[in-house]
Formats: C-alpha cells, sequence, structure tokens
C-alpha cells in the first residue's frame, strides 16, 4: 500500500513571532523554521504503519520555496522513501495547495493520504477537508488513532467531549491530532541514508494548477500586551478591586 | 550586645518600611539554600533596595557584631547561603532592576537581584546575548551567579560568569562601598579585586551592582546526542568534533541518569539502541558546510568504534527536548535524596578519574546506584550517589561521609578541584585542602582579614578565621 504523506516549511514552534512594523504579515527574516509538528506526526503515522507491514512506499510532499527540501530530507530521514519538492515562491493558500495535491494525487494513486489537521503558522484546518472533497475520497480529520483492516481505514477522532471512531473506503485521507503518536528523533544514520533517497522536483505550472491568491491580508496585528499584575496588601483590599475595579463579585 | 529585638528594630531604621521580615515563614524560606541539611535560624530577614542600604546594613552589623548572611535565588548547593546561626539575611529580591543598557560597550548594569533569565531575556529583546546558562536560570539571581562564580551549561565556548563582568559595586566587610574596574575592557592598573569578589560567597563582602558583558546570539543552535559504548572515547569524539567545529556544549550523562529523565516526565528516548553512556553536543549549525562536517565526524566516530547511534535536532522543539535529557536528571532524582557532588580535573583525565570513583564506590558499596553527569567538556563531573529505599537517611549519609573522603583522595590525587562550580559554603569548607594547599588557605585567611575585619560577612563559610 502506498502512503502520501504533505508536510510543510513553517516558523519553528520555539520561536518568538514577530509582526513585521508594517502590518502586512510576519517577520520570516533570519527565523529558525521547522517541519510543522502536526506534519511530523503525520509522518509518524506513516512511518508505523510501514514498519507495522502494512505500507509499503512512503512517498513525502512538500509545497514551498526551495528551503522546504529541508523538510523532505527530515522526513526521507525518519522513514519516507522518496520526496516530491512543488517549488514554488507564492504564498499558496489552503485551497491551491489542495489543488495541487490532488494534482499529486492524481499521479501517485496512494491508498492513504496523511495530513497535519492544520499548520501552525496560518492555522487554517483546511487543506485535508478540500483535497478530500477535490479528490472525492473519504476523510477522517483529528485522528488520534488510525488502523487499517484490509480495503479500510478505522480513524478515531477527537470531537468535543469524546471520541468518534469512523471506517472509511481506501483510498482516503485522514488528518492527524496531537495525540495520535509521539514523533521519533532522526538519526545520524538515516539522515545519511536520506541524501541518497530520490527527490523529484516539479512547480504549480508543470502540475498545471493557477496557484493565484483568492484571500488578501489586510493586516496583521500582534495580540494585546498583558498588562502586569499587581500585588495587594490584604484580603480586603483584594475584595475590594474584585468588587470595585473588576465588577466580578 | 544589644537583644534580639532592640537589633530588629534597628535594622527596621534603615531599609524601607516593610523590608525586614521575622515571620516564621520568612526566616525558614529566605534562611536556607537548595541543600536541605542545615536548619535555618536566621535573626531577621532584610531587603535592601539600593547599594546605599546594603552599606548601612554592613555598618549596623560591625557595630552590633552580627553576621550576615546573602540571599540571592537560594538554588546554591554548598550552603553558602544559609543562616544557622542567628544572623541576618541580606535578600537581595528587592535589588532586581537592570540599570542600564550601553549598546556600544556591548554592556548592560543591573542590580545584584536580577534574576538571571530576567538578564538573558532583557539582552535576547534587545538583539544581544547573554550566554551564561544552567538549570537553575529562573530563579538564580546574578548576585549569587557571581558569588560562586556559576557555570553551567556553555562554559566550553562562554566561560563561567566571571568571565563576563565588566564591573562591579561591591560593600565591603568594614562598610566601604568601591567601584571595581569602572567596566574598562583594559586596565592594568595593579591587583584587579573585581576577581576577589566573583567566587568568595560574599564572605569579602556582597555584590550589589555588575556590569555584564553581552555578545552576539547565536544562530541555528543544533543539538546532538550519541551514545557511547565506552566512556574512555568521550574524550576521542569531542577532539574529533572540536577540531573543526566549534562547540558551544558538550555534555554528557550515563543511562541511569536518562533513565530517571524518562521515568520522571513525557519526553522519549533518543533512539533506540542502549549506550552506557552518552554526549550531548551543541554547535551553531550556520552553513550546509557545518552540517557535512558534523556528519563526516560522526561517521568517523562510529567507523572507530566511538560512537553506537546518534541523533539531531530537527527544530528548536526538539533541541529542546534533547537538552531536557540532560537537564532534567538533577530534579528526576531528587526524590531519592542523592548524595551529591560536583568535581572536576583537566579534560584528558576526566574517563580514568570517573572509572576510579566508580570501583571504590560500588565495591564498598555494591547497592549504591550511582549517577553521573557533567559538563565533561570542561572536566566537570557531577557525582550523584542515589539513597537505597530501604536504608535510613541519617545511615546514608554517614555511609556518604566515608565516600567523601574516598572522592576527594581520587581528587587530590589527579590534582583536581573539590567543587567545580558548586563553591564551597559549609559543605565543601572542611575539604578544602584537598584542592588548596594550607600555605594557600592561610593566604586567603589575611584576604579576609582585609575586608572583613570583624568577621560580619557571611561567617563560617568557604574558611575559617
Amino acid at each position: 500500500m502506498k502512503v502520501l504523506v504533505a508536510v510543510k516549511r513553517v516558523i519553528d514552534y520555539n520561536v518568538k513571532v514577530r509582526v513585521k512594523p508594517d502590518n502586512t504579515g510576519v517577520d520570516l527574516t533570519n527565523v529558525k523554521m521547522a517541519m510543522n509538528p502536526f506534519c511530523e506526526i503525520a509522518v509518524e503515522e506513516a512511518v508505523r504503519l510501514k514498519e507495522k507491514g502494512v505500507a509499503t512506499e512512503i512517498v513525502v510532499v512538500s509545497i514551498g520555496p526551495k528551503a522546504a527540501q529541508e523538510q523532505i530530507r527530515t522526513a526521507l530521514a525518519l522513514g519516507a522513501d522518496r520526496g516530491i519538492h512543488v517549488e514554488t515562491d507564492e504564498e499558496i493558500q489552503s485551497l491551491a495547495a489542495a489543488k495541487l495535491l490532488k494534482a499529486v494525487v492524481d499521479k501517485e494513486q496512494p491508498s492513504l493520504v496523511i495530513l497535519g489537521k492544520q499548520s501552525i503558522d496560518n492555522d487554517n484546518n483546511q487543506t485535508g477537508q478540500m483535497l478530500a472533497a477535490l479528490a472525492g475520497y473519504p476523510q477522517g480529520t483529528f485522528a488520534s488513532e488510525v488502523s487499517v483492516d484490509g480495503d479500510k481505514v478505522k480513524v478515531t477522532r477527537e470531537i468535543d467531549g469524546g471520541l468518534m471512531t469512523v471506517s472509511l473506503n481506501l483510498p482516503a485521507i485522514v488528518t492527524t491530532d496531537l495525540r495520535l503518536n509521539e514523533p521519533r528523533y532522526a538519526s545520524l544514520p538515516n539522515i545519511m541514508k536520506a541524501k541518497k533517497k530520490p527527490l523529484e522536483s516539479t512547480t504549480p505550472a508543470d502540475l498545471g494548477v493557477d496557484v493565484t491568491p483568492r484571500l488578501t491580508t489586510l493586516k496583521v496585528e500582534a495580540p494585546a500586551q498583558r498588562q502586569a499584575g499587581i500585588k495587594v496588601a490584604d484580603v480586603a483590599e483584594l475584595v475590594d478591586k474584585l468588587k470595585n475595579e473588576a465588577k466580578v463579585i | 550586645m544589644s537583644s534580639a529585638e532592640q537589633l530588629v528594630e534597628g535594622l527596621k531604621l534603615l531599609v524601607d518600611e516593610g523590608k525586614v521580615k521575622t515571620d516564621r515563614d520568612s526566616l525558614v524560606t529566605f534562611g536556607k539554600d537548595w541543600t536541605k541539611i542545615y536548619e535555618p535560624t536566621p535573626l531577621a530577614i532584610v531587603f535592601p533596595k539600593s547599594t546605599a542600604q546594603v552599606q548601612a546594613i554592613v555598618k549596623f552589623a560591625n557595630e552590633n557584631r552580627i553576621g550576615l548572611v546573602p540571599s540571592g535565588g537560594r538554588t546554591g548547593l554548598s550552603a553558602g547561603a544559609v543562616a544557622t546561626n542567628g544572623e541576618i539575611v541580606v535578600a537581595f529580591d528587592s535589588m532586581n532592576q537592570i540599570l542600564e543598557l550601553n549598546e556600544n560597550d556591548r554592556t548592560v548594569k543591573c542590580q545584584a537581584g536580577v534574576i538571571t533569565q530576567q538578564l538573558q531575556d532583557y539582552a535576547e529583546d534587545n538583539g544581544l546575548y547573554y550566554p551564561v546558562d544552567f538549570a537553575s536560570a529562573g530563579s538564580s539571581q546574578l548576585g549569587g551567579n557571581l558569588s560562586t562564580n556559576a557555570g553551567g551549561i556553555k562554559v566550553i565556548r562562554y566561560g563561567m560568569s566571571r568571565d563576563w563582568v565588566a564591573g562591579l559595586t561591591v560593600v565591603t566587610g568594614k562598610g566601604d562601598v568601591i567601584e571595581l574596574n569602572k567596566d574598562l575592557a583594559k586596565n592594568n592598573t595593579g591587583y584587579d579585586l573585581r576577581h576577589l569578589f566573583i567566587g568568595a560567597e560574599g564572605t569579602l563582602g556582597f555584590i550589589t551592582e555588575a556590569t555584564m558583558k553581552l555578545t552576539r546570539k547565536p544562530s541555528d543552535l543544533t543539538v546532538l546526542v550519541l551514545g557511547l559504548p565506552d566512556i574512555s572515547n568521550t574524550m576521542d569524539v569531542l577532539q574529533a568534533f572540536q577540531q573543526k567545529i566549534d562547540l558551544t556544549a558538550y555534555e554528557f550523562f550515563s543511562h541511569q541518569a536518562m533513565q530517571h529523565v524518562l521515568r520522571h516526565s513525557d519526553i522519549s528516548a533518543p533512539f533506540e539502541s542502549e549506550a552506557p553512556y552518552y554526549a550531548l553536543l551543541e554547535f551553531e549549525a550556520v552553513s550546509d558546510q557545518v552540517m557535512d562536517d558534523a556528519m563526516a565526524i560522526f561517521e568517523s566516530c562510529v567507523e572507530k568504534g566511538w560512537v553506537v547511534d546518534g541523533v539531531i535536532s530537527q527544530s528548536e522543539t526538539q533541541a529542546n527536548n534533547l537538552w531536557r535529557l540532560r537537564e532534567g536528571i538533577s530534579e528526576s532524582i531528587s526524590v531519592h535524596t542523592p548524595y551529591k557532588n560536583d568535581i572536576s580535573v583537566v579534560v584528558s583525565k576526566v574517563p580514568a578519574f570517573l572509572n576510579e570513583i566508580n570501583e571504590v564506590v560500588t565495591n564498598h558499596y555494591p547497592d549504591f546506584e550511582i549517577i553521573w553527569f557533567g559538563h565533561i567538556g570542561d572536566g566537570n563531573l557531577h557525582l550523584n550517589i542515589l539513597k537505597p529505599a530501604d536504608l535510613p537517611k541519617e545511615a546514608f549519609f554517614a555511609k556518604c561521609q566515608q565516600v567523601n573522603k574516598w572522592v576527594f583522595d581520587i581528587v587530590e590525587k589527579y590534582r583536581g578541584s573539590i567543587s567545580a562550580e558548586h563553591g564551597v559554603g559549609l559543605v565543601k569548607k572542611d575539604y578544602l585542602e584537598y584542592t588548596r594547599s594550607a600555605v594557600e588557605i592561610e593566604y586567603l585567611r589575611g584576604i579576609k582579614r582585609v575586608f572583613d575585619p570583624n568577621n560580619i560577612m557571611n561567617p563560617g563559610k568557604v574558611i575559617d578565621l
């Protein structure tokens, strides 16, 4: 069974994000970039399926600038077999990403596509669902457990107040939630082996997809600064402030 | 000699209102550090907010012949900041202002009570970097760092706290305020008293302000964790990497140490293969060339049999998690009431030194679990022995007194230090002679008498008069 995994290059989770002074977006100059954490989980799940003998080949795809090849190499070091880089310096919105992935799905014909439920840069949570609609595949989103049985995949989903288990016919789309698994580290021997794994490059034009943005960003602002706390002398002052300033009691 | 009440009333006149505390909670909290062996019995806790107030307190203590104990973040491990003898504790918590940044000089002037992490964050907010870092950076204060010359995890690249001091303001034991070195880079005008106060644990006077040097922030810090089959190869691995790459850290920990961290937290092992020891390396992966070099060195270390496996961080999150394997050790073993020792030798002697201590301890006490970790790139080892669950605390510490003797004999034989970065305080005072000669200690006493003739400043710590 062939598994396709999509990974995205985003600002490292640990970086303190700064907004550009002109409010047009987030400052990316000299900022540490890394694989989106939900995509790491997607790669890990695919690798586990391969280790169980369920998956036979893992293809990893990333859309983005030249440097996104770093994240593909990481996925290859983690256990993916080959990479596809859709190279573009354009801003790629969810729908464009879904269309590009649909083109890759048409070409590769995977039995299972695993994506992160969202990327931590824009938090859209759309690409997986849009891809399912475009490809006409069933979708199991927010997965906390995935098991493949014959021509079906069982996906346990995290929903408000509990868990829902759905059974999908393959081929299908799965998007990962945080509790699905704990990704491993890339080992040094595997990083060296990954350098020899095939990485094919293509472009939106080659795939015949128009990636022109449909949405315009008007303004990006940093969240309001939190006010510093204060110390009160005694309980009476606290009660007074809660009553008269905060007006909560 | 005045009565206790009179002393407290007198003290209250020297500082702001509410800045003298004598309640039981405060006495216990501020009267001790991270060592939990000694019962704190201070007379009072005073919180000055300026150098002038500290000076007034020191003069007051001289007039009344009462000892003063400095208190910073209280994370010390040698009981340097423990008041066991009715002293007044001078807590620097209210002196926590960053006073002045000078971007041209790349220095920042701070009060002694500034917390290490506060200084680190302030530097970063201004596009600079304060590189001294250790597990307790979120609590420890600058004054305490300097009084113990704190080291930590980046010493291999950036040196100790001492190396980052451009100038100091101190109140001597005689009650004089002096400015040391005036923040100059070059100042060859005789004795550099600055360095006497650094590492003195407050026994000569109290540091009230410090001008600290800052530097460029390192970029793309990348962490490698390697599995080592034999401790004797750790230094070969270090040398192999250092020939090509400037490491910002070279740490090691034993498999047992890592097991405690894994049990205690939610992080996972770096790789499946097990090794008796692990090395953690950090460097700036600024170019593909550096990464290629690192890979090539790793490969050759594997071929030589020095390394069995390894991982490399792919993001800052992973880098932080790999660091937690090392930085979480102290906390994870604290439930086992460990005997701790912080010792050092020159780098080349580390493997032989470690093996010898291992052998002595396991021969005599085979049921003791030994946990090794440390800043091995600086020759600094942290030896921890865990208390067997069925052994009472008193019996365990009695046996550890015997262990001390063996360990320090070996330290002396290898010309090492009985305290690499934790200071002397009360804990190591009786063992100072293993590292310092009797003649040298007599000179230390002479210096103490010059600055603190009445033995007011942190009396009984480091040396006895």
